[in-house]
Protein backbone atom coordinates (compact mmCIF):
# COMPACT_ATOMS: atom_id res chain seq x y z
CA UNK A 1 0.00 0.00 0.00
CA UNK A 2 2.46 2.80 1.16
CA UNK A 3 4.64 1.00 -2.16
CA UNK A 4 1.99 2.20 -4.14
CA UNK A 5 1.24 4.83 -3.04
CA UNK A 6 5.06 6.35 -3.29
CA UNK A 7 4.85 5.06 -6.65
CA UNK A 8 2.22 7.39 -8.01
CA UNK A 9 3.89 9.26 -10.60
CA UNK A 10 4.26 12.98 -10.43
CA UNK A 11 2.40 14.82 -13.04
CA UNK A 12 4.71 16.11 -15.72
CA UNK A 13 3.82 18.34 -18.24
CA UNK A 14 6.10 19.41 -21.29
CA UNK A 15 7.36 23.26 -21.53
CA UNK A 16 5.22 23.46 -25.06
CA UNK A 17 2.57 22.64 -23.12
CA UNK A 18 2.83 24.93 -20.57
CA UNK A 19 3.13 27.68 -23.16
CA UNK A 20 -0.18 26.75 -24.94
CA UNK A 21 -2.05 26.75 -22.11
CA UNK A 22 -1.05 29.98 -20.68
CA UNK A 23 -1.14 31.53 -24.67
CA UNK A 24 -4.60 30.06 -24.98
CA UNK A 25 -5.69 31.15 -21.49
CA UNK A 26 -4.87 34.91 -22.44
CA UNK A 27 -5.67 34.89 -25.79
CA UNK A 28 -9.10 33.73 -24.47
CA UNK A 29 -9.36 36.10 -21.98
CA UNK A 30 -8.45 38.88 -25.11
CA UNK A 31 -10.59 37.87 -27.42
CA UNK A 32 -13.56 36.92 -24.89
CA UNK A 33 -13.29 40.31 -23.62
CA UNK A 34 -13.32 42.24 -26.61
CA UNK A 35 -16.24 40.08 -27.80
CA UNK A 36 -18.15 40.40 -25.37
CA UNK A 37 -17.78 44.61 -25.57
CA UNK A 38 -18.01 44.67 -28.74
CA UNK A 39 -21.63 42.58 -28.79
CA UNK A 40 -22.77 44.85 -25.77
CA UNK A 41 -22.07 47.85 -27.60
CA UNK A 42 -23.19 46.58 -31.02
CA UNK A 43 -26.69 45.09 -28.86
CA UNK A 44 -27.08 48.53 -27.32
CA UNK A 45 -26.49 50.94 -30.43
CA UNK A 46 -28.47 48.43 -31.92
CA UNK A 47 -31.63 48.89 -29.16
CA UNK A 48 -31.13 52.85 -29.91
CA UNK A 49 -31.48 52.51 -33.96
CA UNK A 50 -34.40 50.33 -33.36
CA UNK A 51 -36.33 52.37 -30.58
CA UNK A 52 -35.84 55.61 -33.23
CA UNK A 53 -36.95 52.89 -35.91
CA UNK A 54 -39.76 52.01 -33.41
CA UNK A 55 -40.60 55.83 -33.09
CA UNK A 56 -40.00 56.86 -36.54
CA UNK A 57 -42.60 54.01 -37.75
CA UNK A 58 -44.97 55.44 -34.55
CA UNK A 59 -44.60 59.24 -35.95
CA UNK A 60 -45.31 57.78 -39.10
CA UNK A 61 -48.37 55.57 -38.26
CA UNK A 62 -49.80 59.11 -36.04
CA UNK A 63 -49.42 60.91 -39.38
CA UNK A 64 -51.13 58.34 -41.39
CA UNK A 65 -53.98 57.70 -39.18
CA UNK A 66 -54.49 61.18 -38.31
CA UNK A 67 -57.71 61.83 -40.30
CA UNK A 68 -58.98 58.55 -39.91
CA UNK A 69 -59.04 59.40 -36.51
CA UNK A 70 -60.81 62.79 -36.85
CA UNK A 71 -63.30 60.81 -39.31
CA UNK A 72 -63.09 57.88 -37.08
CA UNK A 73 -62.82 55.72 -39.65
CA UNK A 74 -61.63 51.74 -39.16
CA UNK A 75 -60.94 51.51 -42.66
CA UNK A 76 -58.45 54.89 -43.28
CA UNK A 77 -56.92 53.82 -39.99
CA UNK A 78 -55.85 50.90 -41.36
CA UNK A 79 -54.37 52.41 -44.91
CA UNK A 80 -52.90 54.76 -42.53
CA UNK A 81 -50.85 52.31 -40.81
CA UNK A 82 -50.31 50.32 -43.92
CA UNK A 83 -47.04 51.52 -44.78
CA UNK A 84 -45.60 50.57 -41.68
CA UNK A 85 -46.68 46.89 -42.01
CA UNK A 86 -43.34 46.68 -44.68
CA UNK A 87 -41.13 47.77 -41.94
CA UNK A 88 -38.84 45.19 -40.48
CA UNK A 89 -38.62 44.70 -36.66
CA UNK A 90 -42.78 45.73 -35.82
CA UNK A 91 -44.42 42.77 -34.65
CA UNK A 92 -47.47 44.51 -33.69
CA UNK A 93 -49.77 47.67 -34.61
CA UNK A 94 -52.73 49.29 -32.81
CA UNK A 95 -54.58 52.74 -33.43
CA UNK A 96 -56.68 53.42 -30.24
CA UNK A 97 -59.37 56.82 -29.92
CA UNK A 98 -59.09 59.31 -27.49
CA UNK A 99 -61.10 56.93 -25.31
CA UNK A 100 -58.82 54.31 -25.93
CA UNK A 101 -60.63 52.04 -27.88
CA UNK A 102 -59.04 49.96 -30.76
CA UNK A 103 -59.85 51.62 -34.37
CA UNK A 104 -57.71 49.37 -36.20
CA UNK A 105 -54.97 46.78 -35.35
CA UNK A 106 -52.19 44.59 -37.63
CA UNK A 107 -50.27 41.69 -36.09
CA UNK A 108 -47.10 40.64 -37.98
CA UNK A 109 -47.32 37.42 -40.00
CA UNK A 110 -43.76 36.53 -39.08
CA UNK A 111 -43.30 34.42 -35.66
CA UNK A 112 -41.11 36.01 -33.44
CA UNK A 113 -37.90 34.72 -33.62
CA UNK A 114 -36.79 34.50 -30.00
CA UNK A 115 -39.51 36.19 -27.83
CA UNK A 116 -37.24 36.21 -24.99
CA UNK A 117 -35.15 39.06 -26.31
CA UNK A 118 -38.16 40.91 -27.56
CA UNK A 119 -38.98 40.71 -24.11
CA UNK A 120 -35.48 42.12 -22.96
CA UNK A 121 -35.10 44.86 -25.81
CA UNK A 122 -39.02 45.83 -26.22
CA UNK A 123 -40.69 45.20 -22.97
CA UNK A 124 -42.90 48.30 -23.98
CA UNK A 125 -44.80 49.50 -26.95
CA UNK A 126 -44.25 52.33 -28.52
CA UNK A 127 -46.99 54.99 -27.80
CA UNK A 128 -47.08 58.04 -29.75
CA UNK A 129 -49.93 60.58 -29.40
CA UNK A 130 -51.97 61.44 -32.43
CA UNK A 131 -52.70 65.01 -32.23
CA UNK A 132 -54.88 67.44 -34.01
CA UNK A 133 -54.71 70.81 -33.54
CA UNK A 134 -53.33 70.65 -30.10
CA UNK A 135 -55.53 68.50 -28.47
CA UNK A 136 -54.70 64.45 -28.59
CA UNK A 137 -57.45 62.64 -30.39
CA UNK A 138 -55.72 59.03 -30.54
CA UNK A 139 -52.81 56.86 -29.91
CA UNK A 140 -50.76 54.59 -32.09
CA UNK A 141 -48.49 52.03 -30.49
CA UNK A 142 -46.13 50.18 -32.23
CA UNK A 143 -44.46 46.96 -30.83
CA UNK A 144 -41.04 46.31 -31.74
CA UNK A 145 -39.74 42.85 -32.27
CA UNK A 146 -36.03 41.11 -32.26
CA UNK A 147 -35.78 40.09 -35.72
CA UNK A 148 -32.73 42.57 -36.79
CA UNK A 149 -31.88 41.95 -33.38
CA UNK A 150 -31.50 38.41 -33.45
CA UNK A 151 -29.83 38.28 -36.74
CA UNK A 152 -27.19 40.77 -35.14
CA UNK A 153 -26.57 38.31 -31.84
CA UNK A 154 -26.34 35.49 -34.01
CA UNK A 155 -24.10 36.50 -36.25
CA UNK A 156 -21.95 38.17 -33.27
CA UNK A 157 -21.94 34.68 -31.68
CA UNK A 158 -21.05 33.39 -34.69
CA UNK A 159 -18.10 35.58 -35.07
CA UNK A 160 -17.30 34.74 -31.49
CA UNK A 161 -16.76 31.02 -32.28
CA UNK A 162 -14.60 31.73 -35.42
CA UNK A 163 -12.35 33.81 -33.10
CA UNK A 164 -12.22 31.15 -30.97
CA UNK A 165 -11.01 29.02 -33.68
CA UNK A 166 -8.36 31.33 -34.68
CA UNK A 167 -7.41 31.70 -31.45
CA UNK A 168 -6.78 27.75 -30.45
CA UNK A 169 -5.38 27.86 -34.00
CA UNK A 170 -2.51 30.23 -33.69
CA UNK A 171 -2.43 29.28 -30.30
CA UNK A 172 -0.95 25.76 -31.34
CA UNK A 173 1.32 27.97 -34.12
CA UNK A 174 2.69 30.12 -31.56
CA UNK A 175 3.46 27.55 -28.87
CA UNK A 176 5.20 25.44 -31.72
CA UNK A 177 7.29 28.95 -32.37
CA UNK A 178 8.02 28.87 -28.83
CA UNK A 179 8.66 25.15 -28.77
CA UNK A 180 11.44 26.02 -31.20
CA UNK A 181 12.92 29.32 -29.79
CA UNK A 182 12.79 27.95 -26.48
CA UNK A 183 12.87 24.41 -25.84
CA UNK A 184 15.25 23.57 -28.47
CA UNK A 185 17.86 25.81 -26.61
CA UNK A 186 17.00 23.81 -23.83
CA UNK A 187 17.21 20.87 -25.19
CA UNK A 188 21.00 21.97 -26.25
CA UNK A 189 22.13 22.86 -22.94
CA UNK A 190 20.41 19.37 -21.45
CA UNK A 191 22.53 17.57 -23.94
CA UNK A 192 25.39 19.00 -23.40
CA UNK A 193 25.15 17.89 -19.56
CA UNK A 194 23.91 14.83 -20.84
CA UNK A 195 27.17 13.94 -22.52
CA UNK A 196 29.28 15.36 -19.85
CA UNK A 197 27.49 13.59 -17.14
CA UNK A 198 27.10 10.11 -18.91
CA UNK A 199 30.46 10.14 -21.40
CA UNK A 200 32.94 12.21 -19.45
CA UNK A 201 33.08 14.38 -22.69
CA UNK A 202 34.63 17.48 -20.62
CA UNK A 203 35.78 19.30 -23.46
CA UNK A 204 31.94 19.98 -24.61
CA UNK A 205 30.73 23.54 -24.69
CA UNK A 206 27.41 24.79 -24.82
CA UNK A 207 27.15 27.23 -27.75
CA UNK A 208 25.48 30.56 -27.94
CA UNK A 209 22.16 30.36 -27.94
CA UNK A 210 21.00 34.06 -28.93
CA UNK A 211 18.43 34.54 -25.63
CA UNK A 212 20.18 36.37 -23.32
CA UNK A 213 19.19 34.28 -19.92
CA UNK A 214 19.73 31.19 -21.44
CA UNK A 215 23.24 32.30 -22.70
CA UNK A 216 24.05 32.96 -19.18
CA UNK A 217 22.96 29.85 -18.01
CA UNK A 218 24.97 28.47 -20.84
CA UNK A 219 27.95 30.82 -19.85
CA UNK A 220 27.95 29.39 -16.09
CA UNK A 221 27.15 25.74 -17.61
CA UNK A 222 30.62 26.31 -19.94
CA UNK A 223 32.88 28.05 -16.81
CA UNK A 224 31.31 24.89 -14.75
CA UNK A 225 33.08 22.41 -17.28
CA UNK A 226 36.33 24.25 -17.97
CA UNK A 227 37.01 24.07 -13.99
CA UNK A 228 35.56 20.50 -14.48
CA UNK A 229 37.94 19.73 -17.40
CA UNK A 230 40.68 21.25 -15.35
CA UNK A 231 40.45 19.28 -12.40
CA UNK A 232 39.89 16.46 -14.64
CA UNK A 233 43.43 16.96 -16.08
CA UNK A 234 45.14 17.88 -13.21
CA UNK A 235 44.03 14.41 -11.38
CA UNK A 236 44.53 12.25 -14.83
CA UNK A 237 48.74 13.65 -14.47
CA UNK A 238 48.56 13.52 -10.42
CA UNK A 239 47.23 9.29 -10.91
CA UNK A 240 49.86 9.51 -14.05
CA UNK A 241 52.62 10.46 -11.76
CA UNK A 242 51.24 8.59 -8.54
CA UNK A 243 51.03 5.51 -10.57
CA UNK A 244 54.72 5.80 -12.36
CA UNK A 245 55.98 6.67 -8.91
CA UNK A 246 54.85 3.02 -7.89
CA UNK A 247 56.05 1.14 -10.59
CA UNK A 248 59.54 3.11 -10.81
CA UNK A 249 62.64 3.24 -9.06
CA UNK A 250 63.52 6.57 -8.21
CA UNK A 251 66.83 6.46 -8.59
CA UNK A 252 67.67 4.72 -11.59
CA UNK A 253 63.72 5.43 -13.32
CA UNK A 254 63.54 1.72 -13.97
CA UNK A 255 60.55 0.05 -13.03
CA UNK A 256 60.52 -2.08 -10.00
CA UNK A 257 59.66 -5.36 -8.27
CA UNK A 258 56.42 -5.23 -8.42
CA UNK A 259 55.92 -4.09 -12.23
CA UNK A 260 58.82 -6.73 -13.19
CA UNK A 261 56.15 -9.57 -11.48
CA UNK A 262 53.43 -8.04 -13.53
CA UNK A 263 55.68 -7.83 -16.31
CA UNK A 264 57.09 -11.33 -16.42
CA UNK A 265 53.64 -13.08 -15.79
CA UNK A 266 51.92 -11.26 -18.87
CA UNK A 267 54.68 -12.29 -20.81
CA UNK A 268 54.83 -16.04 -19.74
CA UNK A 269 51.22 -15.87 -20.56
CA UNK A 270 51.90 -14.42 -24.05
CA UNK A 271 54.67 -16.68 -24.94
CA UNK A 272 52.28 -19.84 -23.80
CA UNK A 273 49.61 -18.42 -26.40
CA UNK A 274 51.63 -17.89 -29.47
CA UNK A 275 54.20 -20.77 -28.20
CA UNK A 276 57.34 -18.27 -28.55
CA UNK A 277 60.03 -18.10 -26.53
CA UNK A 278 62.48 -15.41 -24.47
CA UNK A 279 64.97 -15.03 -22.25
CA UNK A 280 65.25 -13.74 -19.08
CA UNK A 281 68.57 -12.36 -17.64
CA UNK A 282 69.30 -12.19 -13.76
CA UNK A 283 72.13 -9.00 -13.24
CA UNK A 284 74.03 -8.09 -10.11
CA UNK A 285 76.79 -5.80 -9.34
CA UNK A 286 79.86 -7.38 -8.08
CA UNK A 287 80.98 -6.42 -4.36
CA UNK A 288 78.23 -4.09 -4.52
CA UNK A 289 78.62 -3.83 -0.36
CA UNK A 290 82.12 -3.63 -0.12
CA UNK A 291 81.73 -0.16 -3.01
CA UNK A 292 79.28 1.01 -0.46
CA UNK A 293 81.25 0.71 2.56
CA UNK A 294 84.62 1.60 0.78
CA UNK A 295 83.54 4.58 -1.04
CA UNK A 296 79.82 5.90 0.05
CA UNK A 297 76.49 5.58 -0.98
CA UNK A 298 77.21 8.41 -3.58
CA UNK A 299 79.59 6.02 -5.11
CA UNK A 300 76.97 3.00 -4.77
CA UNK A 301 74.44 4.80 -6.55
CA UNK A 302 76.40 6.46 -9.47
CA UNK A 303 77.50 2.06 -10.05
CA UNK A 304 73.87 1.79 -10.09
CA UNK A 305 72.83 4.32 -12.35
CA UNK A 306 75.46 3.54 -14.70
CA UNK A 307 74.37 -0.30 -14.72
CA UNK A 308 70.98 1.15 -15.46
CA UNK A 309 71.89 3.04 -18.05
CA UNK A 310 74.04 0.21 -19.78
CA UNK A 311 71.03 -1.74 -19.58
CA UNK A 312 68.85 0.49 -20.81
CA UNK A 313 70.98 1.16 -23.99
CA UNK A 314 71.36 -2.62 -25.12
CA UNK A 315 67.69 -3.05 -24.79
CA UNK A 316 65.73 -3.71 -28.33
CA UNK A 317 61.96 -2.20 -28.55
CA UNK A 318 59.97 -4.74 -27.06
CA UNK A 319 62.35 -5.56 -24.58
CA UNK A 320 61.95 -4.97 -20.41
CA UNK A 321 64.26 -3.98 -17.97
CA UNK A 322 63.95 -3.81 -13.88
CA UNK A 323 65.59 -2.70 -10.67
CA UNK A 324 63.98 -5.89 -8.18
CA UNK A 325 66.30 -4.91 -5.60
CA UNK A 326 69.16 -3.40 -4.50
CA UNK A 327 72.25 -4.53 -6.81
CA UNK A 328 69.84 -6.66 -8.74
CA UNK A 329 68.61 -5.59 -12.55
CA UNK A 330 66.48 -8.11 -14.47
CA UNK A 331 66.19 -7.91 -18.14
CA UNK A 332 63.61 -10.00 -20.47
CA UNK A 333 64.52 -10.15 -24.19
CA UNK A 334 61.49 -11.41 -25.91
CA UNK A 335 60.79 -12.83 -28.07
CA UNK A 336 63.81 -15.25 -28.36
CA UNK A 337 64.20 -15.29 -32.22
CA UNK A 338 67.16 -14.82 -34.87
CA UNK A 339 67.82 -11.41 -34.62
CA UNK A 340 67.60 -11.59 -30.51
CA UNK A 341 71.40 -12.84 -29.05
CA UNK A 342 71.26 -12.67 -25.33
CA UNK A 343 75.11 -13.66 -25.53
CA UNK A 344 76.12 -10.24 -27.27
CA UNK A 345 73.80 -8.75 -25.17
CA UNK A 346 75.62 -9.22 -21.77
CA UNK A 347 78.56 -9.12 -23.16
CA UNK A 348 77.78 -5.59 -24.43
CA UNK A 349 76.70 -4.43 -20.88
CA UNK A 350 79.33 -6.35 -19.24
CA UNK A 351 81.63 -4.27 -21.63
CA UNK A 352 79.50 -0.98 -21.08
CA UNK A 353 79.45 -1.44 -16.93
CA UNK A 354 83.00 -1.60 -17.40
CA UNK A 355 83.90 2.33 -18.01
CA UNK A 356 85.99 3.20 -15.02
CA UNK A 357 83.68 6.15 -12.58
CA UNK A 358 85.78 8.75 -10.87
CA UNK A 359 86.22 8.60 -6.86
CA UNK A 360 85.63 11.62 -4.60
CA UNK A 361 88.37 13.12 -3.61
CA UNK A 362 91.36 12.19 -5.57
CA UNK A 363 92.57 10.95 -9.38
CA UNK A 364 91.24 7.33 -8.73
CA UNK A 365 88.82 5.25 -10.35
CA UNK A 366 86.58 2.33 -10.11
CA UNK A 367 85.51 -0.02 -12.54
CA UNK A 368 82.71 -1.64 -11.81
CA UNK A 369 81.20 -5.14 -12.77
CA UNK A 370 78.31 -7.49 -12.73
CA UNK A 371 77.71 -10.74 -12.99
CA UNK A 372 74.49 -11.95 -15.86
CA UNK A 373 72.92 -15.65 -15.46
CA UNK A 374 70.10 -16.17 -17.89
CA UNK A 375 67.14 -18.72 -18.47
CA UNK A 376 64.88 -19.28 -21.34
CA UNK A 377 61.15 -19.74 -21.48
CA UNK A 378 60.17 -22.91 -21.72
CA UNK A 379 63.15 -24.69 -21.79
CA UNK A 380 64.35 -23.70 -18.17
CA UNK A 381 60.76 -23.19 -16.39
CA UNK A 382 57.56 -22.61 -17.25
CA UNK A 383 56.71 -20.01 -14.47
CA UNK A 384 58.48 -17.29 -13.38
CA UNK A 385 59.49 -18.75 -9.98
CA UNK A 386 61.90 -21.61 -11.63
CA UNK A 387 62.61 -19.26 -14.42
CA UNK A 388 63.77 -16.39 -11.12
CA UNK A 389 65.63 -19.28 -9.71
CA UNK A 390 67.40 -20.29 -13.05
CA UNK A 391 68.72 -16.97 -13.84
CA UNK A 392 69.56 -16.72 -10.02
CA UNK A 393 71.85 -19.99 -10.31
CA UNK A 394 73.31 -18.44 -13.76
CA UNK A 395 73.93 -15.62 -12.29
CA UNK A 396 76.10 -17.01 -8.99
CA UNK A 397 78.03 -19.24 -11.27
CA UNK A 398 79.22 -16.40 -13.42
CA UNK A 399 80.57 -14.52 -10.31
CA UNK A 400 82.26 -17.18 -8.96
CA UNK A 401 83.92 -17.95 -11.99
CA UNK A 402 84.59 -14.00 -12.13
CA UNK A 403 85.71 -14.01 -8.58
CA UNK A 404 88.81 -16.66 -9.02
CA UNK A 405 89.75 -14.69 -12.37
CA UNK B 1 -44.39 60.72 -48.47
CA UNK B 2 -46.43 63.49 -48.25
CA UNK B 3 -44.89 64.86 -52.10
CA UNK B 4 -46.26 61.16 -53.42
CA UNK B 5 -49.36 61.84 -52.10
CA UNK B 6 -50.01 65.06 -53.37
CA UNK B 7 -48.45 63.95 -56.76
CA UNK B 8 -51.25 61.10 -56.88
CA UNK B 9 -53.66 63.90 -55.91
CA UNK B 10 -53.04 66.18 -58.75
CA UNK B 11 -53.16 62.82 -61.17
CA UNK B 12 -56.26 61.67 -59.92
CA UNK B 13 -57.55 65.42 -60.57
CA UNK B 14 -55.85 64.95 -64.04
CA UNK B 15 -58.57 62.21 -65.23
CA UNK B 16 -61.73 63.26 -66.87
CA UNK B 17 -64.15 61.22 -64.22
CA UNK B 18 -62.84 62.12 -60.59
CA UNK B 19 -65.47 61.28 -58.33
CA UNK B 20 -65.09 59.03 -55.45
CA UNK B 21 -67.38 56.54 -53.58
CA UNK B 22 -67.27 57.18 -49.88
CA UNK B 23 -65.32 55.40 -47.21
CA UNK B 24 -67.45 54.28 -43.98
CA UNK B 25 -67.73 56.23 -40.51
CA UNK B 26 -68.42 53.92 -37.23
CA UNK B 27 -72.07 55.36 -36.64
CA UNK B 28 -73.46 55.17 -33.10
CA UNK B 29 -76.18 53.72 -32.17
CA UNK B 30 -78.97 56.01 -30.74
CA UNK B 31 -81.46 58.51 -31.75
CA UNK B 32 -78.68 61.18 -32.11
CA UNK B 33 -75.47 58.94 -33.19
CA UNK B 34 -75.93 60.03 -36.97
CA UNK B 35 -76.30 63.42 -36.16
CA UNK B 36 -72.74 63.09 -34.64
CA UNK B 37 -71.47 61.31 -36.85
CA UNK B 38 -72.64 63.93 -39.72
CA UNK B 39 -71.10 67.04 -37.57
CA UNK B 40 -68.01 65.47 -37.20
CA UNK B 41 -67.65 64.23 -40.33
CA UNK B 42 -67.91 67.74 -41.49
CA UNK B 43 -65.85 69.28 -39.07
CA UNK B 44 -63.18 66.85 -39.65
CA UNK B 45 -63.61 67.85 -43.98
CA UNK B 46 -63.27 72.11 -42.51
CA UNK B 47 -60.03 70.97 -40.46
CA UNK B 48 -58.22 69.88 -43.63
CA UNK B 49 -59.33 71.77 -45.82
CA UNK B 50 -57.12 75.22 -46.33
CA UNK B 51 -58.36 78.73 -47.31
CA UNK B 52 -55.81 80.76 -48.83
CA UNK B 53 -55.27 83.80 -47.70
CA UNK B 54 -56.33 83.22 -44.03
CA UNK B 55 -55.08 81.93 -40.80
CA UNK B 56 -55.38 78.29 -40.40
CA UNK B 57 -57.45 78.60 -36.89
CA UNK B 58 -59.84 81.75 -37.82
CA UNK B 59 -63.40 81.29 -37.17
CA UNK B 60 -65.36 80.11 -40.14
CA UNK B 61 -69.32 80.42 -41.58
CA UNK B 62 -71.02 77.75 -42.81
CA UNK B 63 -74.05 78.77 -44.78
CA UNK B 64 -76.89 75.84 -45.32
CA UNK B 65 -78.39 76.13 -48.34
CA UNK B 66 -81.35 73.81 -49.26
CA UNK B 67 -83.43 70.93 -46.55
CA UNK B 68 -80.05 68.99 -45.33
CA UNK B 69 -81.32 65.39 -45.85
CA UNK B 70 -79.08 63.55 -43.48
CA UNK B 71 -79.62 64.81 -40.30
CA UNK B 72 -81.36 68.70 -39.79
CA UNK B 73 -79.21 69.63 -36.71
CA UNK B 74 -75.97 70.62 -38.58
CA UNK B 75 -73.78 71.90 -36.20
CA UNK B 76 -70.01 70.74 -36.92
CA UNK B 77 -67.55 70.18 -34.21
CA UNK B 78 -63.83 70.27 -34.57
CA UNK B 79 -61.56 68.82 -32.28
CA UNK B 80 -59.56 71.78 -30.79
CA UNK B 81 -62.08 73.89 -30.71
CA UNK B 82 -62.09 76.07 -34.12
CA UNK B 83 -65.37 78.13 -34.02
CA UNK B 84 -67.76 77.58 -37.19
CA UNK B 85 -71.21 80.02 -37.33
CA UNK B 86 -73.76 78.58 -38.87
CA UNK B 87 -76.02 80.48 -41.03
CA UNK B 88 -79.40 79.37 -43.05
CA UNK B 89 -79.56 81.11 -46.39
CA UNK B 90 -81.83 80.80 -49.05
CA UNK B 91 -80.12 80.40 -52.79
CA UNK B 92 -80.42 83.78 -53.38
CA UNK B 93 -79.02 85.31 -50.21
CA UNK B 94 -75.42 83.31 -51.08
CA UNK B 95 -74.20 85.53 -53.55
CA UNK B 96 -75.18 88.77 -51.24
CA UNK B 97 -73.78 87.97 -47.85
CA UNK B 98 -70.24 86.90 -50.19
CA UNK B 99 -68.95 85.75 -46.38
CA UNK B 100 -69.81 82.01 -46.71
CA UNK B 101 -66.64 80.21 -45.99
CA UNK B 102 -68.27 76.56 -46.31
CA UNK B 103 -71.66 76.26 -48.31
CA UNK B 104 -74.05 73.01 -47.10
CA UNK B 105 -76.42 72.16 -50.01
CA UNK B 106 -78.97 70.36 -48.81
CA UNK B 107 -82.21 69.30 -50.79
CA UNK B 108 -83.20 71.96 -53.42
CA UNK B 109 -84.22 73.09 -56.68
CA UNK B 110 -81.75 71.96 -59.90
CA UNK B 111 -81.08 75.13 -61.02
CA UNK B 112 -80.77 77.19 -57.79
CA UNK B 113 -78.02 74.11 -57.06
CA UNK B 114 -76.17 74.74 -60.87
CA UNK B 115 -76.27 78.87 -59.97
CA UNK B 116 -74.45 78.24 -56.60
CA UNK B 117 -71.93 75.56 -58.02
CA UNK B 118 -71.26 78.30 -61.22
CA UNK B 119 -70.93 80.96 -58.28
CA UNK B 120 -68.17 79.33 -56.57
CA UNK B 121 -66.56 78.08 -58.94
CA UNK B 122 -63.38 79.98 -58.70
CA UNK B 123 -63.81 81.22 -55.11
CA UNK B 124 -62.45 80.24 -51.85
CA UNK B 125 -65.50 78.61 -51.10
CA UNK B 126 -66.09 75.00 -49.56
CA UNK B 127 -68.64 72.90 -51.18
CA UNK B 128 -70.26 70.23 -48.83
CA UNK B 129 -73.87 68.18 -50.33
CA UNK B 130 -75.48 65.54 -48.64
CA UNK B 131 -77.88 65.39 -51.90
CA UNK B 132 -75.93 63.72 -54.17
CA UNK B 133 -74.32 60.33 -53.08
CA UNK B 134 -72.48 59.66 -56.32
CA UNK B 135 -70.94 63.02 -56.34
CA UNK B 136 -71.86 63.91 -59.73
CA UNK B 137 -73.29 67.61 -59.49
CA UNK B 138 -70.58 69.42 -58.44
CA UNK B 139 -70.02 70.14 -54.95
CA UNK B 140 -65.94 69.23 -53.59
CA UNK B 141 -67.87 66.64 -50.70
CA UNK B 142 -70.39 64.65 -50.55
CA UNK B 143 -71.97 63.14 -47.61
CA UNK B 144 -73.93 59.83 -48.34
CA UNK B 145 -75.74 57.64 -45.51
CA UNK B 146 -76.49 54.42 -46.65
CA UNK B 147 -78.02 51.14 -44.23
CA UNK B 148 -77.17 53.67 -41.20
CA UNK B 149 -73.55 54.16 -42.34
CA UNK B 150 -71.71 57.32 -43.43
CA UNK B 151 -69.47 58.50 -45.86
CA UNK B 152 -68.22 60.77 -47.68
CA UNK B 153 -66.85 61.26 -51.18
CA UNK B 154 -64.53 63.68 -53.05
CA UNK B 155 -65.45 65.48 -56.42
CA UNK B 156 -61.49 66.13 -57.42
CA UNK B 157 -62.36 68.45 -60.44
CA UNK B 158 -64.78 70.81 -58.28
CA UNK B 159 -61.39 70.61 -55.76
CA UNK B 160 -59.12 71.18 -58.66
CA UNK B 161 -60.99 74.53 -60.21
CA UNK B 162 -60.84 76.11 -56.79
CA UNK B 163 -58.07 77.62 -54.65
CA UNK B 164 -58.43 75.52 -51.49
CA UNK B 165 -56.21 72.72 -50.82
CA UNK B 166 -57.30 69.93 -49.05
CA UNK B 167 -54.63 67.84 -47.30
CA UNK B 168 -54.00 64.76 -48.93
CA UNK B 169 -54.85 62.41 -47.12
CA UNK B 170 -58.30 63.18 -47.05
CA UNK B 171 -58.23 63.31 -50.51
CA UNK B 172 -57.16 59.64 -50.65
CA UNK B 173 -59.65 58.39 -47.85
CA UNK B 174 -62.40 59.98 -50.26
CA UNK B 175 -60.71 57.95 -52.75
CA UNK B 176 -61.02 54.85 -51.32
CA UNK B 177 -63.68 53.15 -53.73
CA UNK B 178 -66.78 50.72 -52.77
CA UNK B 179 -64.67 47.26 -53.20
CA UNK B 180 -62.77 48.46 -49.77
CA UNK B 181 -66.12 48.05 -48.01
Amino acid sequence: MIERATETPVRRTTLQRLLSRFHFGITLFAVALSGITILLAGVTALRGYADRNLELAARLGAYGAEPALVFNDPLAARDGIEPLTEIAGIARLRVLDDRGRVLTGWTSPNPDPAPLLTHLVFPRPYAIPVRRNGSVIGTVEVWGDSSTMNDYVRLGLLAGLGCLLVTALGTIVLARRFEYELVKPLGEIATVAHDVRLHRRFDKRVKPLGIAELDRLGGDINALLDELQGWQGHMESERAILEHRASHDPLTTLPNRAAFDRQLAERIAAAERRGGRFVLLFCDADNFKAVNDEYGHAVGDRVLVAVSTCIRNGLRKGDFAARIGGDEFVVIVDPLDAEADPGALIRRIKDCVSDPIALPGGDEQYRPSISVGAAVYPDDGSDSAALLTVADAGMYADKMTSGER
Amino acid sequence: MLGSLFLSGILAVAQPVAVQTANQTIVEDGADGMARAVNRMVGGIISYVRWPESPAAAARNLCIVGSPTITASIAPSIAGGLPVTVHRLSPAAVSVRKDCDILFLGRMAVADRQRLIGWVRGRAVLTISDDDPDCLHGAMFCLSARAGRLGFSVNLDAIGRGPLRVDPRVLKMGQNDGSAT
